[in-house]
């Protein structure tokens, strides 16, 4: 009980120093991308109840890069699957774009990752038999409109840099251009969210630049950019990070301890 | 300035028309938004609807996909529909022709009657009064056709043959049109059986002798095929008015079909059989009707075991499935993830193992019918008996089965890659 009021303090803290970054973003959007209150999130594994979030608040502003750094273990990638509605809170209060999503249905759920959500996975988790143009275009591989989504496709991955590797499988692309690749196809739905899971990992410097920039322009658009990561570099990189520890929440590290 | 300028291209086609300068935050969302195809500035209720009436051909499209990804795991799966439905197809295609081909042998005698006099109740031979009961049971429903009957010998000069000499007014009725039209032997003449003609040496135009009365032969009626309630071979046909005996040996009624050989054969015992068994009733119908029965079980038997091969069939693309849906795992997490529905992942996979029984269905089914036609060619099956309105329905009940059977197999992967929940799979 005493994780709530203590995640509580931070969150004001970084809302205070958001508001200032984001004010004109936020004011022509309407409202924060998702917020949540009160987050728990309960696993059961054999018999045991673990608690992977202990009443966590969160706020994603359009516009804002936040990152999430923690020990393995803290809970990062259960947070990042409840902003992204793949997983739902045991308890507590999230909202999207001021919709409760515990009010969702799991096709409203669906609907909603489509829609407003992009995901950046770990390890890209590319369709190996798709090329680089298809795998962009996989969330809208069952919409009936496959010349606009194409399109898209192509922009998209042009404007990654990625023109002349369309008709490339994900075994000929280096890691970056997976990541690339990866991160074209979060994007083909225009979303308002971006989650990703360890963006750089197993990036070298220069491409995790690269990554980066991109990521920044994508906030420049209005998106709001949620990234999990362990490399420090990315978290100075940030607007703000969220320092995650056994399932709490905590504006600074020293805070943690 | 400079961030200014790297958005302005996308911007200003859009955000030209804004008033206010654009610093970065205000003018940038607008790009974003200009970037979007039409598809997507339509409401999300429209987008929705609007996609829906097609989207059957993209989950074919992967379907196919993702079939040819394993080509030998399909066509082995495929395959094993193939034989199922092969094996239906040629085993019902010919057990329906031999039905036909023996129905077709077995002639018309299903659609006769044959009333006797019952000789054990001393009645000798069926009056006008009978013959009338019988045809009020048989009014509208056939062919009424009196006969009288002896057995007795026939002569041509030093010849001789024990003969059945019938007398009827209409030999076709019951020997075939090869007997001639009545007027003809009404005038003394005579319509001999084959075996008849043989042993006298008659031919037409020739005389025979029956009981010291000479017939001139209108007609020799060829071997009996058919199995009939006359024996036409030993056969000679006179006019009934040849006979002295006043009543009738033989009724004989032609019913028009089968039922209402039944009927008939009902309504004359139920008339004449009422206070005394007056006559004897024979219908053949009720032996067809056990002939019919008998290849129906054959046939049903037959289709049973091949449908047993259709099942384990069915059972094979279920472990396709099963190993196809575990094998892509992350890959359908990665489709439910990114907004990708359960139905839509369920339909594709569906539509997956439903295309491995169509495809095995067709060939299977192709195969069977070309299998049946060979031997209907190298045998004296008729091929017209291949081809009746049954063996369509069997070829078309075969190849829907088949494909029935691999959706049913693909039920249960289908749905478990489609409930399983997106964060478990792709976690590994």
């Amino acid at each position: 009980m005493t994780a709530e009021p203590s995640a509580g303090v931070p969150d004001d803290g970084t809302r205070a120093s958001d508001a200032s970054e984001t004010d004109g973003a936020s004011e022509t959007d309407d409202g924060p991308v998702i917020v949540g209150e009160g987050v728990v999130k309960e696993y059961e594994t054999g018999g045991e109840t673990v608690r992977a979030l202990r009443g966590v608040e969160f706020r994603i502003d359009p516009g804002e890069f936040v990152a999430i750094v923690g020990p393995s273990g803290s809970g990062k990638s259960t947070l990042l699957n409840v902003l992204g509605l793949l997983d739902v809170p045991t308890r507590g209060d999230v909202r999207l774009q001021g919709t409760d999503v515990s009010t969702f249905s799991d096709t409203e759920r669906t609907r909603r990752r489509k829609e407003v959500v992009g995901f950046v996975f770990q390890s890209f988790h590319l369709v190996p038999t798709l090329t680089a143009v298809e795998n962009v275009e996989i969330p809208r591989l069952l919409d009936r409109t496959p010349a606009a989504t194409r399109e898209t496709a192509c922009d998209l991955l042009d404007r990654m840099g990625l023109a002349d590797r369309l008709d490339h499988y994900p075994d000929e692309l280096s890691g970056g251009q997976k990541q690339r690749v990866a991160i074209a196809r979060s994007l083909v739905n225009d979303p308002d969210l971006l989650l990703a899971d360890e963006p750089t990992g197993n990036l070298d410097r220069e491409t995790g630049d690269r990554i980066l920039a991109e990521f920044e322009r994508i906030t420049d658009e209005g998106v709001g950019v949620v990234t999990v990561t362990h490399d420090d570099y990315v978290a100075e990189f940030a607007d703000r990070t969220v320092h995650l520890v056994d399932g709490d929440v905590f504006a600074d590290p020293a805070e943690a301890r | 300035m400079s961030d200014g300028s790297d958005a302005g291209p996308g911007s200003d086609p859009d955000g030209g028309g804004d008033p206010t300068p654009p610093p970065n935050a205000d003018a940038l969302p607008a790009a974003g938004s200009g970037e979007r195809g039409v598809h997507d500035r339509l409401p999300p209720a429209l987008r929705a609807v609007v996609p829906s009436p097609g989207r059957g051909f993209p989950a074919v499209r992967l379907a196919v996909r993702n079939l040819s990804r394993q080509r030998l795991r399909a066509a082995l799966a495929a395959v094993g529909i193939v034989i199922g439905v092969f094996a239906v197809v040629s085993l019902g295609m010919l057990g329906t022709a031999l039905q036909v081909a023996a129905t077709d042998e077995l002639g018309g005698i299903g659609n006769q009657v044959v009333v006797s006099p019952n000789a054990e109740a001393g009645v000798e031979s069926l009056n006008d009064r009978d013959l009338s009961a019988i045809r009020r049971a048989a009014s509208g429903r056939g062919e009424v056709i009196p006969l009288k009957a002896t057995g007795t010998t026939a002569s041509n000069g030093d010849r001789r043959t024990v003969a059945q000499v019938y007398g009827t007014t209409d030999p076709r009725a019951l020997f075939g049109e090869s007997a001639g039209a009545a007027p003809a032997y009404l005038r003394g003449g005579a319509v001999v059986g084959a075996d008849v003609a043989e042993a006298l040496d008659l031919s037409v135009g020739g005389t025979v002798t029956v009981e010291s009365n000479d017939y001139h032969v209108v007609a020799i009626l060829p071997e009996a095929t058919a199995i009939s309630p006359v024996q036409a071979d030993s056969a000679v046909v006179i006019s009934p008015g040849e006979f002295a005996t006043t009543g009738y040996s033989q009724v004989v009624v032609r019913a028009d079909s089968a039922a209402d050989a039944s009927a008939v054969a009902d309504g004359v015992r139920e008339r004449l059989n009422a206070r005394e068994v007056r006559v004897s009733v024979f219908s053949l119908s009720s032996l067809l009707d056990r002939i019919t029965e008998f290849f129906a079980l054959l046939n049903g038997f037959l289709i049973a075991v091949a449908a047993v091969s259709l099942v384990v069939a069915g059972v094979s693309i279920f472990n396709v499935m099963l190993m196809t849906v575990s094998e892509r795992r992350g890959e359908i997490g990665v489709l439910r993830a990114v907004g990708i529905h359960r139905t839509e992942v369920l339909r594709t996979l569906l539509v997956e193992a439903t295309l491995l029984g169509v495809a095995g269905g067709a060939v299977g089914a192709t195969l069977g019918l070309v299998g049946v036609l060979a031997v209907a060619l190298s045998t004296e099956l008729p091929v017209t008996a291949v081809f009746v309105p049954t063996n369509a329905l069997v070829f078309a009940g075969a190849f829907g089965f088949g494909a029935l059977v691999a959706l049913v197999g693909g039920l249960y992967p289908a749905y478990r890659a489609a409930t399983d929940p997106p964060v478990e799979a792709l976690r590994g």
